[in-house]
């Protein structure tokens, strides 16, 4: 089992570990880091396969690092289905794979991906007679499910807080931290909510660099002014529409009814991977993904990285990665120009230009990438990598504002986008949009529309010439 | 078997969302309840824009076919015991 | 679109279909089915796929009866597996008055040869581990009732419809009835007009506005119902769970998802689909109380769809006055999925070879006027 590479943690990191833990893994003991995801100790550990898909029982491990997708779900403390990349370490945990027979790592179950051919239909599956259609649901039922039920002692109901608030801001990165700040800098208290557990977002990627210092700025800032209440590790979970706006929110132990009047939704994107031919194996990662890994939890899973993007962002990734020593097989991209790509030629990293990837190989985790050229079907460069970053069209996180009946609209190009006006109004009135799900494309630009929605969102709970004024000028600007 | 993955959550291929569109399966509502995308885990969040496009597409482009899915609480899975108690409040609120 | 038929069905939903696929299959397939939405828009496409013959009326248990034995078929018929599971029903009764009532159920149950019975919470208990008895006075057992996909049951109906010469029309929207005297002329909608003398309006909740188009006023009224599912998990559940006190229900779905939902007494009637956090806190709050174990276990997702209610909880079904040809299948309320495969069987029967049933006797409409109702009192959800 090759072991992830553990790398010294760079100055300024937020995401610096604390002191060593040791944790059971299905019998071994296995050592983590204080604030360090289970997800991260365990590829650093060389665990590879986190478990196995439900229809074709084909390997999976951890993808997004950022509490969204259902790659890294594992069973911790008796209880099934905890994302293991936002459970921190802790000492004594026990820790358990729960897909796969007789285990995730060797799971016979395989057969039927490597033998169902094109695609399993599962709708006509066992309809040929109404006995075997029996005995099959008999089966299959023995092989559902995810995990088994928790067997950890039932849990006390979880006290819930309940209060209402001139304003809730969902997401604290660029946007949402700028619109709490230029809202409560109005003087109307705001609630920010936050799923993870340092503000920042997109600032946190460390590739960026400055992201890590603006952080440290805005949460000066933002401490110094009054009227914010800030929970990080506290998830909006929905948004129930009424006469005033029902916000649910939880953390681990305490739930959060609020009635806002006011809502400003910044929950940013969802990374994805794109589509080609076995894109679920596990050592492919998105740009922030293997960023969040190198940078800010300083473990590199495997290597050679094979980095395939077009975006600046992922190109400085590339080049970022250069210098913390991370062995690269490559660059794939179509670029040919730019700051990021001449920077990465100069520290003499291989580039393949004109490719995309048309297929990833290996068993249990990656091995190596089939590239072809832009314009054929055909594959003509096979390259080895345990690892591969490869970026993918956004995915905005609408859904909060959907809840609610913000209209939301689709283009291929960005994605679903919760449309709103100059002002970052939504289609309900009461409610706001900023950043990446109303369309912003840099963090920059997040920044602005947050402070622009901040402004709005104020005016539109209590006119006030001066911040009116405020709000015509960013516009003109 | 090379399968190109919509949805890992639920497993559904590419190969699944064609033969569902061949089956007249043609607006994202439905493509999601015969294939089974959106339904996982994630409850979508790694497979709904993958389909939309696809399915945009499949249609010559027309992005006005991928209305969205109307969403559903909850964003996150969360544990039972965390809203149980606003019974209480509910009971309070009512009186 | 089709500019003529023998007979159309206004409503794409399971009893649509079914009765659709019944005709189908007896040679009739000069119909058009009409729907607003997608296949599964209506109720058929939200509900919790609960199956049992456990009623208080005879018509009921009849229909229920002929129904499990057809989805016991189903999946075979229509090639599509709609993964029926018999792994019983459970109620619990919570005070002296509802147990009596349940033992005077189970009674008729057992004469109409549904083998319901009553047991004591420590029996219960041992058919679901960890249940909680507490407060449990008796319970009733069927372990022939069951749960099913609504899917594609729905999909398998239709497509079975389709190759058979039905035409299916979804994403059309029935925006009038042309009457002229007695009878039904024409359904219009917004893609065009079918001439027809036979409309059959099962169009779920919506069916008093379909009946309104054609002149004729129906009692039924639509109210949300909500409904909520959790992470899927290896089987621990094999019975339906419903609890007579609050009518909450929950069963575990093949997916081994826990999926379930619980009456409001203070829902209005409304067309409103959107979800509550009032449903979510009462319905996790009175899972956990009768299944500890469910404490940990996460709430995926929660969504509603209507209840077609009457009066009398019973469905309206036949001939309207005064006109020929406008034929009501609808009321079905919180069990319109689990009597559907019967009603298609017995309604195609009577419309092609007029093979009289009681249902167009006991549900017909004229019973509100004449005062001839019977409420179904064991009414879930
Ligand atoms: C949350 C929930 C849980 C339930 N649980 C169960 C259960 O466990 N077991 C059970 O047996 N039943 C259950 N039910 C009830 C069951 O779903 C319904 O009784 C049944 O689906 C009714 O079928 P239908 O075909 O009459 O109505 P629907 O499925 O609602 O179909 C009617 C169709 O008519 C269409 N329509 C309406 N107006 C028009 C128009 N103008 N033009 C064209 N088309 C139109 C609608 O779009 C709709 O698709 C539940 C219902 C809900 C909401
Ligand atoms: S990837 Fe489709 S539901 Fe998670």
């Amino acid at each position: 089992m090759a072991q992830g590479r553990r790398i010294k943690s760079p100055e300024g990191n937020p995401f610096e570990r604390g002191k060593q833990v040791r944790f059971q893994f299905e019998g071994r003991s296995l050592q983590g880091y204080d604030h360090e995801p289970l997800a991260v100790a365990l590829m650093a550990a060389g665990v590879r396969v986190f478990g196995r898909s439900l229809k074709y029982h084909r390997p999976r491990g951890p993808v997004c690092l950022h509490g969204h997708c259902s790659g890294c779900l594992m069973r911790v403390n008796g209880v099934a289905n905890i994302r293991t990349c936002e459970t921190p370490c802790r000492s004594g945990m026990v820790v358990e794979r729960q897909t796969g027979w007789p285990s995730a790592g060797l799971d016979f179950f395989r057969a039927v991906d490597l033998l169902s051919g094109e695609r399993l239909d599962h709708h006509g599956m066992f309809t040929a007679s109404s006995v075997l259609n029996r005995i099959a649901g008999y089966v299959v039922r023995k092989l559902s499910g995810l995990g088994a039920p928790p067997t950890a002692d039932p849990q006390t109901p979880v006290p819930i807080s309940r209060f209402s608030s001139d304003a809730v801001v969902i997401g604290a990165g660029a946007a949402g931290l700028s619109a709490a700040k230029t809202l409560s800098g109005c003087g109307h208290n705001v609630v920010l909510l936050e799923a993870e557990e340092h503000r920042g977002g997109r600032l946190l990627d460390g590739a960026t660099q400055n992201g890590w210092e603006r952080i440290r700025d805005f949460k000066e800032e933002i401490e110094s002014v009054a009227g914010i209440e800030i929970h990080v590790k506290t998830p909006a979970l929905a948004v129930y529409p009424g006469d005033t706006l029902q916000v649910v929110a939880g953390n681990e132990g305490k739930t959060f009814w609020i009635s806002a009047r006011r809502l400003i939704v910044c929950t940013g994107t969802y990374e994805q991977i794109p589509l080609f031919e076995n894109n679920d194996l596990p050592g492919i990662f998105g740009p922030r993904a293997m960023d969040r890994l190198v940078c800010g939890y300083s473990v590199v899973p495997a290597e050679p990285v094979l980095v395939v993007g077009e975006r600046d962002a992922t190109l400085r990734l590339a080049g970022r990665l250069r210098e913390l020593n991370v062995t690269l097989a490559g660059v794939v991209t179509t670029r040919t120009e730019g700051d990021a790509l001449t920077s990465l030629k100069r520290k003499n990293v291989e580039i393949f230009q004109d490719r995309r990837i048309v297929r990833a190989l290996g068993g249990k985790w990656l091995d190596r990438v089939e590239l072809a050229h832009r314009s054929s079907e055909q594959s003509d460069l096979v390259l080895d990598c345990r690892a591969c970053v490869v970026e993918a069209p956004p995915a905005p996180a609408y859904e909060l504002a959907h809840h609610a009946g913000c209209r939301v609209s689709f283009s291929s190009q960005s994605g679903y986008l919760v449309q709103v006006n100059d002002e970052g109004q939504t289609t309900h009135g009461q409610i706001f949009a900023a950043g990446h799900i109303a369309g912003s494309d840099s963090v920059d630009a997040a920044a602005q529309s947050g402070e622009r929605a901040g402004l709005a969102c104020a005016l539109s709970l209590k006119d006030d010439a001066q911040v009116r004024r405020r709000l015509e000028s960013m516009q003109k600007g | 078997m090379g399968r190109t993955i919509v949805c890992r959550c639920e497993d559904v291929t590419v190969e699944d969302l064609n033969q569902a569109f061949s089956e007249g399966y043609r607006d994202l509502e439905s493509l999601k309840r015969y294939t089974g995308f959106s339904t996982g885990f994630c409850q979508g969040k790694c497979c709904t824009a993958h389909a939309a496009r696809f399915l945009s597409a499949l249609k010559g482009g027309d992005d006005t076919v991928a209305d969205p899915i109307r969403t559903r609480p909850l964003l996150h899975p969360t544990p039972a015991s965390h809203f149980a108690r606003a019974v209480e409040l509910l009971d309070e609120e009512s009186k | 679109m089709r500019d003529r038929a023998e007979l159309v069905i206004i409503g794409g939903g399971i009893v649509g279909l079914s009765l659709a696929y019944q005709l189908a299959r007896m040679g009739m397939t000069d119909v058009v089915v009409l729907e607003q939405g997608y296949l599964c828009f209506g109720a058929s496409g939200r509900n919790g796929g609960g199956v049992r013959q456990q009623w208080s009326t005879e018509e009921n248990i009849l229909l229920a009866k002929q129904s499990v034995r057809m989805f016991r078929q189903l999946s075979r018929e229509i090639g599509h597996n709609i993964w029926f599971r018999q792994g019983g029903y459970l109620f619990l009764a919570r005070n002296a008055e509802t147990a009596a009532a349940l033992e005077k159920t189970v009674k008729l149950q057992n004469r109409m040869g549904v083998g319901t019975r009553i047991i004591s919470p420590a029996a219960a208990a041992r058919l679901v581990a960890g249940l909680h008895t507490e407060g449990i006075e008796a319970c009733s057992y069927n372990s022939s009732d069951g749960v099913l996909f609504p899917w594609p049951a729905v999909w398998g109906m239709a497509s079975v419809a389709r190759q058979l010469g039905v035409q299916i029309n979804t994403h059309t929207r029935v925006t009038g009835i042309d009457v002229k005297g007695r009878e039904v002329v024409k359904v219009v909608t917004d893609r065009g007009a079918v001439a027809t003398r036979r409309v059959v309006n099962a169009a779920g909740a919506w069916s008093w506005q379909i009946a309104r188009m054609a002149g004729v006023e129906l009692p039924n009224k639509p109210y949300r119902h909500e409904i909520l599912v959790t992470e899927p998990l290896k089987p621990f559940l094999e019975p339906m769970l419903s609890d007579l006190s609050n009518g909450m229900y929950f069963s575990q779905t093949m997916r081994g998802e826990i999926l379930g939902g619980i009456s409001d007494p203070d829902e209005p009637s409304s067309m409103e689909t959107g979800s509550s956090f009032r449903f979510l806190a009462r319905m996790c709050s009175s899972m956990i109380r009768l299944l500890p174990r469910l404490s940990r276990v996460k709430i995926l997702r929660q969504w509603a769809g209507y209840y077609d209610e009457t009066p009398d909880g019973q469905p309206i079904l036949g001939r309207v006055e005064p006109l020929d040809g406008f034929i009501q299948l609808n009321g079905f309320g919180g069990h319109g999925f689990m009597l559907a495969p019967a009603i298609g069987k017995i309604a195609a029967e009577w419309i092609l070879r007029k093979v009289d049933h009681r249902i167009f006797h006991t549900y017909a409409l004229s019973r509100f006027k004449h005062g001839e109702t019977r409420k179904e009192n064991f009414v879930i959800g």
